[in-house]
């Protein structure tokens, strides 16, 4: 994945890239208008995560840039504004997906790899880790040849899982992704808990491997290592 | 009392006082002049005796006259002291008495002295007078008739300008567009009332609305900070070679992290309801939100194995669904947080309200405060705020809202029709 993150906070742009750094990605970032359209106009990007409050600048304008020329970046817009017309005037203008600060890297992480996979020419819709195989179309799940059933919960878990797989997730990630941040946290670690369970004994009722881990109580880590 | 019916009421008293007084100002006036003039008749009449028995020495025949009568009476050679006499006269058509006015005094005939008595019927005058005192007492009731109409026409109208600005301040909410308008009236104590007033209800608007951005504002520039830290928290807990201890502070970060957020998320929201920048209604079927939030709750009841129970009808309500949603997921989220274990939750649905009881503490909250902001019961970890939204976005709708707590039950309803509550 090659990706664009265009976001003023330093702080934020230094996680994120952090977050997204490893094998087969490409992070780059810029901290304002100017660079970002020079960026854009340069290169193509599987995924464009942008601010729209950027210092000399608006993020739409970029979004309409990008538009205009007909580029096919996939664009996510990450706002401080919860406002229904932010979001709306920016999915009009073609953005594939709006997520409001503050968010968890993990989420921001499941709706870009959502993008990219919906922007890819192959139409591919599976999602394979190892022996686990997803299809997002189906919204079904096999083991090898097994099929397993898991609730849309579970499987939306799952899938979160995958898409961060080697990454601790907090529960609290957790959380906010299943049930949104409406909700108050701490009712809600229990159900994680046993869905997570849930998940853990049919996978490997099916012949999987146990690929959740706990972290430190305060999180968990899908991993083969 | 209304300003115009007090001032109605003393002027219209000192108006009848007046006149009345001024009523009895004429009449004696009118009466004493009158009755000169009698007296000047009687002198007259007495004058032409006197000269009638200077040259003719004997005294004049009487004769009958309408309203005059001299009668002489001898006194031998007594004299009488001259004096004019209120008294009577008697109609010799009429039979009847007559008020009159008298002239006593004496005349010497050859000798002999003779009272002169002569008496002029008053009737003419005291006619004169009732048409006088019929004459005031039709303008007295003239006059209260025209004060009335110009008090009720003028002063009314003068008065108009007044009115319209107490209308316009009854109907002054701080948090809609429209202000208090100046008015052109032609009086200046008016327009100086008016221009202040609506000067001061510009000012306590902008403060009002410098107040409400402040704080939308502060809550959009915590949002970075918040949101940098929370990609710290989540950047740090990759770093590994943590320990439990270690992970439960950072568990609880992020426990108090979101509560941050969801406190300014919050309070964003409430500033826009309350801005109603929040406009995109659209007919929802209320039954089918409330269906599909319970499904939402359904874990968490079952977690705390409570009995949900559900009566829904088919009702349409028209407002945003993202209100919807948090109203329903607020109200829902309460009842079953602030359940006891094994406690029930009744939703209620028809076409007058929607009701949703539960248990839980055995003693009623206090209405007045519940919906306030940051009230909260001390055991509850939530934001305070969810009742103070869900009150507000019914505010929003017209919807009525009311607690009750009835056998044991927290009831919360909601009115469709404010009306009706």
């Amino acid at each position: 994945m090659k990706l664009l993150v265009v976001e003023d906070e330093a702080g934020l742009r230094d996680s994120i890239r952090g977050y997204f750094t490893e094998a087969g990605n490409i992070c780059e970032t810029v901290s304002d208008y100017p660079a970002a359209l020079q960026k854009i106009n340069l290169y193509r990007y599987d995924c464009i995560i942008l601010d729209i409050t950027l210092p000399n600048g608006n993020g739409l304008d970029i979004l309409q840039s990008l538009k205009h020329n007909r580029h096919p970046d996939g664009v996510l817009i990450v706002s401080a504004r919860n406002s229904l017309d932010d979001r709306l005037t920016g999915l009009d203008l073609g953005a594939d997906d709006y997520l409001t600060k503050p968010f968890h890297l993990s989420e921001l992480r499941a709706r870009v790899v959502a993008i990219v996979r919906r922007k890819s020419f192959d139409g591919n819709h599976k999602v394979i880790y190892n022996e686990i195989e997803m299809d997002l179309q189906a919204m079904t799940i096999a083991v090898g040849d097994q099929p397993v059933k898991l609730t849309r919960r579970e499987y939306a878990l799952l899938l979160y899982f995958i898409v961060n797989k080697g990454k601790v997730v907090s529960k609290n990630a957790l959380v906010e992704h299943i049930w949104g941040d409406g909700m108050d946290m701490a009712d809600n670690f229990d159900f994680i808990y046993s869905h997570i369970k849930n998940i853990r004994k049919k996978l490997i009722d099916a012949g999987g491997r146990d690929y959740i881990q706990s972290t430190y109580g305060m999180g968990y880590k899908f991993s083969d290592k | 009392m209304k300003l115009l019916d007090k001032y109605n009421r003393i002027s219209l008293l000192i108006t009848v006082l007046v006149i009345i007084i001024t009523g009895f100002i004429y009449y004696f006036t009118i009466s004493y002049v009158l009755t000169d003039q009698v007296d000047q008749d009687l002198k007259v009449e007495e004058q032409e005796i006197f000269d009638y028995v200077k040259a003719n020495h004997q005294l004049p025949q009487v004769f009958k006259s309408e309203s005059l009568k001299i009668e002489f009476k001898d006194i031998g050679s007594d004299t009488v002291q001259r004096l004019f006499v209120n008294t009577q006269y008697q109609d010799e058509k009429e039979h009847d008495l007559e008020s009159g006015r008298g002239l006593i005094s004496w005349v010497a005939v050859s000798g002999v002295n003779y009272q002169i008595k002569i008496v002029e019927s008053k009737v003419e005058t005291e006619d004169l007078i009732r048409l006088i005192f019929i004459i005031t007492l039709g303008i007295i009731v003239l006059l209260i008739v025209v004060l009335m109409v110009i008090n009720r026409l003028v002063i009314r109208n003068l008065w108009q300008p007044f009115y319209e600005m107490l209308r316009q301040i009854k109907l002054f909410n701080l948090t809609d567009k429209h202000g208090i308008t100046t008015l052109t009236t032609g009086i200046d104590e008016f327009q100086d009332m008016n221009e202040e007033i609506s000067a001061m209800s510009a000012r306590v608007k902008q403060d009002y609305q410098e107040l409400k951005s402040f704080v939308e504002n502060a809550a959009h520039e915590l949002m970075t900070p918040i949101a940098v830290m929370n990609s710290k928290l989540d950047t740090f807990i990759q770093t590994g070679n943590l320990n439990e201890d270690q992970g439960s502070l950072i568990s609880d970060m992020y426990g108090t992290m979101s509560k941050l957020t969801r406190l300014n998320k919050v309070m964003l929201l409430l500033t826009k309801i309350e801005n109603k920048l929040i406009n995109d209604q659209e007919p929802l079927d209320l039954k089918e939100a409330v269906q599909t939030a319970c499904n939402e709750f359904q874990e968490m009841a079952a977690n705390k194995a409570l009995s949900l129970d559900t009566h829904l009808s088919d009702v349409t309500v028209v407002m945003s669904k993202m209100l919807l949603d948090i109203l329903l997921n607020n109200i829902l989220s309460n009842a079953i947080r602030h359940n006891s274990p094994g406690g029930m939750v009744v939703i209620q649905l028809d076409s007058n309200a929607l009701t949703v009881k539960n248990t839980g503490g055995s003693e009623a909250l206090d209405a007045t405060t519940i919906f306030q902001r940051f009230q909260k019961s001390p055991e509850s970890d939530g934001s305070g705020l969810g009742l103070t939204l869900v009150n507000q976005i019914c505010e929003n709708y017209g919807l009525g809202l009311s607690y009750d707590y009835i056998n044991g039950f927290h009831a919360f309803t909601i009115y469709f029709k404010a009306a009706l509550k």
